[in-house]
């Protein structure tokens, strides 16, 4: 049989008295704990006011800090030292340089030169665009996301096409002279002796192989339609333009090819990631003009 | 009674080593970056809470080892050849921090390389002109001759006054093809490839469409201690030899 004082003790968590005392701990252990994680939190999180310099940076200017990061790359830039290499002159002169940079910026949004100045406008825009796209660039799509944006958008993945191809000039009146099938006017193009007889040039217009996009600017538009269907080894009939009779023919003809997946990847990702910005940038545009109150003047209503 | 101080007793503990934990990270930030790869307390600290780091945030695209994608363009991390900067662990910060083309004012941006295969090779700079196919044939021959591989004479001679020349290959790449760390310009004439598997074909890709890959800037995600620390974890992988975590 246990004694009053082992029940006692067996049923102390039922004691009022000692119920409360353990209630009160925990509560002061949970407002400690909650106290010392606000605290932790208020004074270290970036770019909140403090009065001893965080450690990731070198100096605070009106509680705005400077980071250590880039005094060291500014350290590198301007005296090719890393810290431990640095005379204290050379570490001065740089946390002077950079504490003098931080008062001017801190003077310029007194002055609110982002109203009047258009470079710091456009910093500001650029600053800006960066925060909404951040997120897109951040982000890796997967490879399923990729190939679908790769197999919607064909006509973006394609190789240049190559070709070389002789364009010659005749003069208007050998016109029926140069009638005839493929294969005659082939040899017509190919055979020197022909083509001083029928008073045929090398337009020069295109010098060996060719992108096709050289080949259209060379051309123009009305050769190099002609030019891209022909197949190696093939002439084409006569063209008739403004300085004579043009005879295409084609030694080469590499048509534009679609890269495979592995080979467009960089630009398939570069892309999409371009799009999502789009997006997010269209996006944000519409926010900020939904919430802003704009007015337009009435004559440009 | 008994339990209130064993809840004491672990919040004292769980604080204390926070506060261990956060005094070591200040002692981080606060010492030279590259003086710190002696120190191996340091060392042990930042690379150990690092890797975590780098698997939630980077492995995404350099890989788990941080081996890369040759096929993706993404550089190889443990191979100790360094596209941008020296592999510096101050070298590798900056590049976590801003990251390389991400439209950060100060992310590493100085140059790309133009798609000498489009009618506008570099839509910034309009000096730039494209290629003809066999004038990029041509300095593919030359680089695989400075590569010390087998090339054709003639055409390897053509590019290399192409290269030095009107195609202004030098004013990235050097005259000497060795590159230029500062603006990110590979060496072409070493056997590290970033495109690729170094062939004529994956070379004339490269030329002909040109090469602009990014990496983003976690200046905004990441804490500065948590990018010194990813940097230090980099800087292990890419020092097998010299640098051990344990």
């Amino acid at each position: 049989m246990p004694t009053d004082h082992e029940q006692v003790k067996a049923g102390s968590w039922r004691d009022p008295l000692q119920v409360n005392r353990r209630s009160f701990a925990l509560m002061a252990l949970g407002a400690i704990i909650g106290l010392s994680l606000a605290g932790y939190s208020l004074f270290t999180v970036r770019g909140v006011s403090s009065l001893s310099v965080p450690a990731e940076d070198v100096a605070l200017v009106n509680q705005q800090p400077i980071s250590r990061s880039d005094f060291l790359a500014l350290l590198q830039t301007l005296y090719g030292v890393d810290l431990s290499h640095a005379t204290p002159e050379q570490r001065r002169q740089v946390l002077n340089d950079m504490i003098r940079e931080e008062l001017f910026v801190q003077r310029g949004k007194e002055l609110d030169l982002a109203s009047v100045d258009p470079e710091v406008r456009s910093a500001l825009v650029n600053a800006v665009e960066l925060e909404i796209s951040e997120s897109a660039i951040t982000a890796q799509p997967s490879e399923a996301t990729l190939r679908d944006f790769y197999a919607q958008h064909p006509e973006r993945y394609v190789a240049e096409g190559i070709m070389n191809v002789r364009d010659w000039l005749f003069p208007v009146d050998e016109l029926p002279r140069l009638a005839g099938s493929q294969e005659a006017l082939k040899a017509t193009v190919t055979t020197p002796d022909v083509l001083v007889r029928l008073h045929g040039r090398d337009s020069g217009k295109t010098i060996g192989d060719e992108f096709y996009f050289a080949a259209r600017i060379h051309l123009g538009e009305q050769l190099f339609a002609i030019a891209r269907e022909l197949p190696e080894g093939a002439a084409s009939s006569p063209i008739t333009l403004s300085d004579g009779i043009h005879v295409l023919y084609m030694v080469k003809n590499t048509q534009p090819a679609r890269l495979d997946f592995a080979k467009a990847y960089p630009k398939v990702l570069t892309d999409y990631r371009n799009r999502a910005i789009e997006q997010l940038k269209a996006g944000d545009e519409s926010f900020l003009r939904k919430r802003a109150n704009v007015r337009i003047a009435d004559d440009l209503r | 009674m008994r339990f209130t101080i064993v809840i004491i007793l672990a919040f004292l503990i769980g604080a204390a080593v926070f506060a261990e934990i956060g005094q070591t990270e200040r002692r981080l930030l606060r010492a030279d970056p590259d003086a710190l790869t002696a120190d191996p307390d340091l060392r042990r600290f930042a690379v150990r809470r690092g890797q975590p780091l780098f698997l939630v945030h980077c492995a995404v695209c350099h890989g788990a080892a941080g081996a890369g994608d040759r096929i993706k363009g993404v550089p190889d991390l443990t191979d100790g050849d360094w596209l941008y900067g020296g592999g510096r662990v101050a070298d590798i910060e900056r590049i976590i921090e801003y990251g390389i083309r991400f439209r950060h004012p100060k992310t590493w941006s100085l140059a790309v390389m133009p798609a000498y295969g489009q009618p506008q090779p570099n839509p910034a700079d309009p000096n730039i002109h494209p290629l003809a196919p066999g004038q990029i044939d041509d300095l593919i021959e030359f680089l695989l001759r400075q590569q010390g591989r087998e090339a054709n004479a003639a055409a390897a001679s053509r590019g290399a006054a192409l290269y030095a020349g009107d195609a202004g290959c030098y004013d990235c790449h050097a005259l000497d093809a060795k590159g230029d760390a500062a603006i990110g310009a590979p060496n072409l004439t070493d056997a590290v490839s970033l495109y690729g598997d170094g062939s004529r074909e994956a070379l004339f890709l490269s030329i002909a469409q040109g090469r602009q890959g990014v990496c983003p800037a976690w200046i905004m995600t990441l804490s500065a201690a948590g990018i010194r620390e990813t940097a230090f974890y980099v800087y292990s992988i890419s020092h097998r030899e010299g640098f051990h975590a344990d």
